[in-house]
């Protein structure tokens, strides 16, 4: 038996630890990374919530959050790998013109 | 008391090693810990009695996200890899807010606590999951494989050499 409160602090401590690296890193991979983390934090409140709950529909909801994830992932991959084509950095400082 | 044991152990492995991830330099020391930090998720998962989440959250992250990650940081090399700086006081503002919301959190999740649900932690099992998924939420089902024949091919047509020209 595990409290559902320890499981909703550990799915906060790594939502707030995701939202750190966003703000406070400036390498693109890092960030996308710590976006991965954010997700997770959400997995695992769904997760805690739908056995505290009794219901399915936290599980469901978590294949669909990891689908999304899949999704984010392969176009962000994808415009990081056209944008570094071009410019050859991925440090956020130098990135700041709308037209290429 | 001892799945609270095996919790704990793996919370402590993820909270750890995640933020071991946003600290190191070096992104590809990132990635190893980003692997390390999803796999203690797994075993959360496990822990929760989530069984076939956590071998989707295996599967799916450690085996194809992190190699994304891996395979993306080999294809643009980085040796130019630039000190990041800042300046101190947007540091300590930016460190903050996601701080002081962790604190804020926890002081409202434990100080007031959560209601208590259905007596008992059973585990849900494989197929009241899959019934539920092809039945209530036949659609969103549906319309997940439309966003990722989409991602598939945005992706091939973004990352594609020569798609400027």
């Amino acid at each position: 038996m595990i409290r559902i409160e320890a499981i909703v602090a550990l799915g906060c401590a790594v939502f707030c630890i995701g939202l750190l690296g966003v703000l406070v890193r400036k390498n693109l991979m890092v960030i996308l990374m710590s976006l991965e983390l954010l997700l997770n934090g959400v997995n695992i409140l769904l997760i805690g919530f739908g056995l505290h709950l009794q219901s399915v529909a936290g599980q469901i909801f978590v294949l669909f959050v990891v689908m999304m994830a899949v999704a984010e992932a392969a176009v962000g991959f994808a415009l990081i790998l056209a944008y570094c084509r071009h410019r050859e950095t991925y440090n956020l400082d130098e990135i700041n013109d709308l037209k290429g | 008391m001892i799945p609270m044991i095996v919790f704990t152990f793996f919370a402590a492995l993820t909270v750890v090693c995640s933020l071991l991830m946003i600290l190191q330099k070096n992104p590809m020391h990132s990635v190893l810990y980003l692997a390390f930090t999803v796999l203690a998720i797994a075993g959360v998962f496990f822990t929760l009695q989530a069984d076939f989440v956590g071998a989707i959250q295996l599967l799916v992250y450690a085996g194809g996200i992190v190699v994304l990650y891996l395979f993306v940081i080999i294809i643009i090399n980085l040796n130019q890899m630039k000190a990041e700086r800042r300046k101190l006081f947007p540091t300590l503002f930016l460190v903050a807010v996601p701080v002081l919301a962790l604190v804020e959190l926890c002081y409202v999740i434990f100080g007031r606590g959560i209601e208590h649900g259905p007596e008992g932690q059973v585990a849900i099992t494989l197929p009241q999951l899959s019934g539920e998924l092809l039945t209530t939420y036949l659609i969103p089902f549906e319309i997940s494989s439309i966003l990722l024949l989409a991602v598939l091919v945005g992706a091939i047509i973004i990352a594609r050499p020569g798609a400027r020209s």
